[in-house]
Formats: C-alpha cells, sequence, structure tokens
C-alpha cells in the first residue's frame, strides 16, 4: 500500500542515522539525491525533490518557453538548532522560516507558492494492541508491530494540503498524517489482512494525535513578503527526547519545486540529563540512590516531625 | 507549576503530584498501608506510563512506610522477629514478581493481569474486611467487649513444624505461615506496584491473629524493606523508577502520613477497618469498571523499546 514497505529493511535503518527524509528513498530515479543527502557532516542541504515523470516534462517545456527564467528555490532554517530539556521543560515553539529565492510572488497575499513544512522525529519502534471483549472482559487480542514510526510528527501548510498536490506526490514524499511512514515488522504485515492493517493504522494516527505528538495545522505557514515565509510550530512537553527534521517544501501549482532540510536537536541537559544517564548506564546503582533518597526523606521529615512534637 | 520527569519522559504538574502525595500519605498513615495500591492506579490514571507508575510507586512506598514505621517503632508497635520472618519471604517474592512484570509486559498482557489481580485481591479482601468489621461495630454497640484474638481457638496452622515464638505479639505459631504470607505479599506487590500492606494487613490479623496494635507497624517495618528491594530491581530490570516523580510523592506523602498517623491513633480498630474496607471496595469498583465497561478506545500503543 505505502511504497515503504517495498524498501528493505536496512534503510529504515538508515534514516535516521543519517537523518535524510529524501522523498522517495528507494526508487530507481533518485540515487543522485541519496548521494548528496548522504554527506557527512553537512545538516543542513538543499534536497532535489523527488517529480512524478509528468511533472518533470511540464517542467522542461515551461523552461523553454519562458526564455529560462532563473528557477525557484527554498531555503529556510528553524529558531533554534539544540532545544534542552531541563527540569523546567514544558514544551516549546519552532519557528521555520524561511525564503523563496527567485520569487516570483508579486506580494505577500498573492497566493502563489504553496509551502508545507514536515517536523519530523526519530523513526522508533511502536506496538499497536487492540482490546475486545472475551467472556464480558475487555483484553487486548489482535496486536500489529510497527519497526518503524515517527515519535513525532507536526505539519504545517499555506492552505490545506490536499489542495496543494495530489496523492501520490504527497504520498512519495511522506507529506500529511495519512502518509506518514509507518512500517509494520515483516510478521505483523504478513499475519494481519490489509484492512485490518488500515484500521490499525488509523488507530495509531489518531492516538498520537491524542497525545499531541502528531499534529496538522492548514494555515499555519505565512508569507511575509514576496519570498518570505515563517511559520511555528509547537512542541508538547511529553515529545520524545531525539533529533528532528525540518523539511520545507515549495509547491508552485500541484509541482514541487524545490525542498529544503534542517536539523534540530532536543536534548537532555543539566540533572536531567545526568538522572537520564545514570539509570540507563548503571540501573542498579541508580535503583540503591532511588532507595537512599527516598530513606533519606522519609527519616529527615519524621525527624522534622518529631523536633517539633517535642519543642 | 511544571516539572520535567526524565524517565516518565513528560512535564508534570507540581501541585498535581503533591496534592496527591499528600492524600495517599495520610491515608497510608492512617491505615498503616503503603498506600501503593491507590498510588499506582492514581499514577496512571494521571497520564504516568503503567510501568513507571509501579517502578516509582515502590520508590514512594520505602519512604512512607519508612516514616510510618518510625513512628509506630517509637509506641513499640513492632514485632521486628515476625517483621523479619515475613521480610524473608517478601523479598523473595518480589524477585519472582519483578520477572513476572517483564513476561507479561512483553506478552502484553501487564494490565489485564494487574486489573484482575487488584480486581480479586482488593474485591475479596474488602468484602471480608467489611463484614468483620459491621459485625464488631454491632458487638461493641451491644456492650460485648469484641476480641480479634480467640486464644483457645486451634486450627492447621498451629499443627505446622518450625514453631517459633513472637513475645511482642504474644504468638507461638510456625514460622511457615509467615514466610509464606511474606512471600505472596512480595510477589503481589511487586506485580501491583504496591507495598502489599492491604493485604498483608488483614492477613496478619485473620491468619496469623496478630493483634491490632502491632499489626500496622509489623507491617509497615517488612513492607519498608520489601518495597526497598522491589525498587532496585524495577530499576535495574524495567529501568522504570522516576526519582524526580518519586520525590514530588515522597516529600509531600510524608508529611501526609504524619497526619494520618496521628489521625489514626485517635480512630478505634473497629471504624479504622470499616474506613479501610470501604475504601478497597471503592478502588477494586473503578478498576473493575474499566475491565467491563466498553473502552471508548479499542486501541492502545506502548513505545516498545525496552520491553516495556
Amino acid at each position: 500500500m505505502t511504497p515503504v514497505r517495498l524498501i528493505p529493511r536496512g534503510w529504515l535503518r538508515l534514516i535516521p542515522l543519517m537523518g535524510v527524509m529524501v522523498a522517495g528513498l528507494g526508487l530507481a530515479s533518485v540515487p543522485a539525491s541519496n548521494a548528496i543527502a548522504q554527506e557527512p557532516g553537512a545538516t543542513d542541504k538543499r534536497v532535489p525533490p523527488v517529480k512524478t515523470p509528468r511533472n518533470r516534462k511540464t517542467e522542461r517545456t515551461a523552461a523553454k518557453t519562458d526564455q529560462a527564467p532563473p528557477r525557484e528555490a527554498v531555503e529556510a532554517d528553524v529558531s533554534t538548532r539544540t532545544i534542552a530539556v531541563t527540569s523546567a521543560f514544558t514544551g516549546t515553539e519552532i519557528v521555520v522560516f524561511g525564503s523563496v529565492v527567485n520569487s516570483r510572488q508579486p506580494s505577500a497575499e498573492a497566493g502563489y507558492y504553496d509551502v508545507i513544512v514536515v517536523l519530523e522525529g526519530m523513526p522508533t519502534p511502536l506496538l499497536a494492541r487492540r482490546k475486545s471483549n472475551v467472556a464480558g472482559l475487555w483484553v487486548n487480542t489482535e496486536s500489529v508491530a510497527y519497526e518503524s514510526a515517527p515519535s513525532y510528527y507536526a505539519i504545517v501548510s499555506t492552505r490545506p494540503i490536499e489542495e496543494i498536490a495530489d496523492e501520490p506526490l504527497l504520498e512519495r514524499n511522506a507529506i500529511g498524517l495519512d502518509f506518514v511512514r509507518l512500517a509494520p515488522a515483516a510478521k505483523s504485515a504478513i499475519e494481519t489482512d490489509p484492512e485490518e492493517l488500515k484500521a490499525f493504522k488509523d488507530a495509531v494516527i489518531r492516538l498520537k494525535q491524542k497525545e499531541g505528538l502528531y499534529l496538522k495545522e492548514d494555515y499555519a505557514v505565512i508569507f511575509m513578503g514576496k519570498s518570505l515565509f515563517r511559520s511555528s510550530i509547537s512542541l508538547p512537553a511529553n515529545v520524545p527526547v531525539g533529533p528532528l527534521t525540518a523539511r520545507v517544501y515549495l509547491f508552485r501549482e500541484g509541482e514541487l519545486l524545490s525542498a529544503f532540510q534542517s536539523r534540530v536537536r532536543l536534548e537532555r541537559s543539566g540533572i536531567e540529563l545526568w538522572l537520564y544517564r545514570f539509570a540507563m548506564r548503571q540501573p542498579a546503582l541508580y535503583g540503591l540512590f532511588a532507595v537512599a533518597v527516598a530513606v533519606g526523606a522519609g527519616l529527615l521529615a519524621s525527624a522534622a516531625f518529631r523536633r517539633r512534637d517535642a519543642a | 507549576m511544571h516539572i520535567y520527569l526524565p524517565i516518565a519522559e513528560m512535564s508534570a504538574n507540581v501541585l498535581l503530584f503533591v496534592g496527591m502525595g499528600a492524600a495517599v500519605g495520610f491515608l497510608s498513615g492512617l491505615f498503616g498501608v503503603g498506600g501503593g495500591f491507590l498510588m499506582t492506579p492514581l499514577l496512571i490514571f494521571s497520564g504516568i506510563p503503567s510501568a513507571v507508575a509501579v517502578g516509582t510507586g515502590a520508590a514512594q512506598v520505602v519512604a512512607s512506610s519508612v516514616s510510618g514505621a518510625m513512628a509506630q517503632y517509637q509506641r513499640n508497635n513492632v514485632d521486628i522477629k515476625l517483621g523479619v520472618v515475613l521480610l524473608a519471604g517478601g523479598v523473595a517474592g518480589s524477585v519472582i514478581g519483578v520477572k513476572m512484570v517483564r513476561i507479561l509486559s512483553l506478552a502484553g498482557q501487564f494490565d489485564l493481569f494487574v486489573a484482575l489481580a487488584y480486581v480479586t485481591f482488593l474485591g475479596v479482601i474488602g468484602i471480608l474486611m467489611l463484614i468483620e468489621s459491621i459485625n464488631a461495630l454491632q458487638s461493641v454497640r451491644r456492650g460485648r467487649p469484641y476480641s480479634m484474638r480467640r486464644p483457645g481457638q486451634h486450627n492447621w496452622i498451629h499443627g505446622l513444624p518450625l514453631k517459633m515464638r513472637f513475645h511482642r505479639s504474644k504468638l507461638y505459631i510456625s514460622a511457615i505461615p509467615p514466610l509464606m504470607i511474606g512471600a505472596f505479599v512480595g510477589f503481589l506487590g511487586a506485580i501491583m506496584g504496591a507495598g502489599g500492606g492491604f493485604i498483608m494487613v488483614p492477613a496478619m490479623i485473620y491468619l496469623l491473629r496478630v493483634p491490632t496494635n502491632v499489626v500496622v507497624g509489623t507491617s509497615l517495618f517488612q513492607t519498608v524493606f520489601v518495597s526497598a528491594v522491589t525498587t532496585i530491581m524495577q530499576a535495574s530490570e524495567n529501568y522504570s523508577v522516576d526519582v524526580v516523580l518519586a520525590l514530588l510523592l515522597i516529600v509531600s506523602g510524608v508529611i501526609g502520613a504524619q497526619y494520618g498517623a496521628a489521625a489514626g491513633a485517635r480512630l478505634r480498630g473497629e471504624q479504622l477497618r470499616l474506613l479501610l474496607a470501604a475504601l478497597v471496595l471503592l478502588v477494586c469498583f473503578r478498576i473493575g469498571w474499566d475491565l467491563v465497561v466498553t473502552p471508548r478506545e479499542l486501541f492502545s500503543i506502548t513505545a516498545t523499546l525496552g520491553g516495556m
């Protein structure tokens, strides 16, 4: 159903590592884009978008008749490259801003271009379960395991994405909640029939939306001028810690003109980092520490009360 | 006012959890139970992942019992010898229980098992206590002195070998029943994220015939150690103890427990048991409700990292 399942497993592992969200990964027509995207050290890069053959042809003819005017491209950045998750972290807002190079838009209100911004978290394994009634009790029965699902997925655009481009193009670039890259584990994919898989996929997206981790806003990208645009995306407090990728797409009449990618690092810092590392690296010692804290606090408080009672 | 919890990976309202800790602490001091059987469901209802709720609950129980146990110890209400025997069984049960949590989580049946365990034990114990305390209150009203202890009565427990003398409890019984009770409570406590006092207290009263005034202190005494072991096990096996959350609950819980213990000293035993029975049945009903009523959302998702 989705092109993702056709991709060998190894590729999926590469995606988070390289921070590459190259559209249509695994399609034979884009080896060049992979090569660019995997350049080590580069965090921001312009990504040649994958286009349908139809689009490519219309582009070429357009270029000829227009006496080759300079092509538009999109450049963007995020307000904060590194977000520190400290004990005071209550969620934050990321501003994604950018501009259209060689903009032919007469004014900010013209609506000449469409911009879609996707902010996506790491692909993480996920297990979805469904309850059914067994002898009067609601019990988890069926389950579908996902090899990867984005931990966070936000999409903002100048107008509803269905109006911006057609489905195949959106799907290839994993744009939109319907086309989030959810890869069922091979075993689940074989054992579950397609209708069931669809129901599970819908449920995962619905539940993630409920948790505030998948979100969509239709008119949240705003042009500030001929070429400058901005949008702000809220990161809830429960966002899983890890790198995020911001993808910016520039559209014109259903055609993908340009894409740009940038990264946001979401990291624990201060005492949060220390505690997390302690808990993960020396779990037994951390457990002892937790007991010591508990006993200490308990005795300290009762001692304080005793003194107060005696006085 | 919010604070970010490093292990639960969420931002929590400080006031909410402080209030929760204080309320549960008060009840724990009042009844001499760890309070975990209230704390764990409350934490889960307020959005803490269930594994973290169970793990952190254990740490909170340590702190709330340690101050409660101290208070009881000063009033000479702890039978150390009996406590140690219960504790030996409890540690063994806890170790098995934490392993069981892991196995059930992987199978996706942990939540169901926890709910069924809660409903079964809380239901049975709640009803038994309710009947018993109502009878006790009635006989008190009729002017007959009511005694929990029936010194002349002997049951099968008295026929077991390895007899030990527990001076403080005025008992001469086999060490096997306290060991078994300890192990059983330790096992269930680890699985249900509770100290197990709500099972320990009735088991000591009804099975071992321990005098009521010693029951609370001795139960708290063994709970401190069993939940300490459970905390360490949960941290190292399931990475599910959140120290920041625990500290919030502890500080408020310890203060609540002091007031609870003071209030408990003023109430009569029968009244105390009636209240505890009502509370136990309430929690039982609330959990059972979710099992039977058609859920609004049939699906659930869990991150499979770390197996929980």
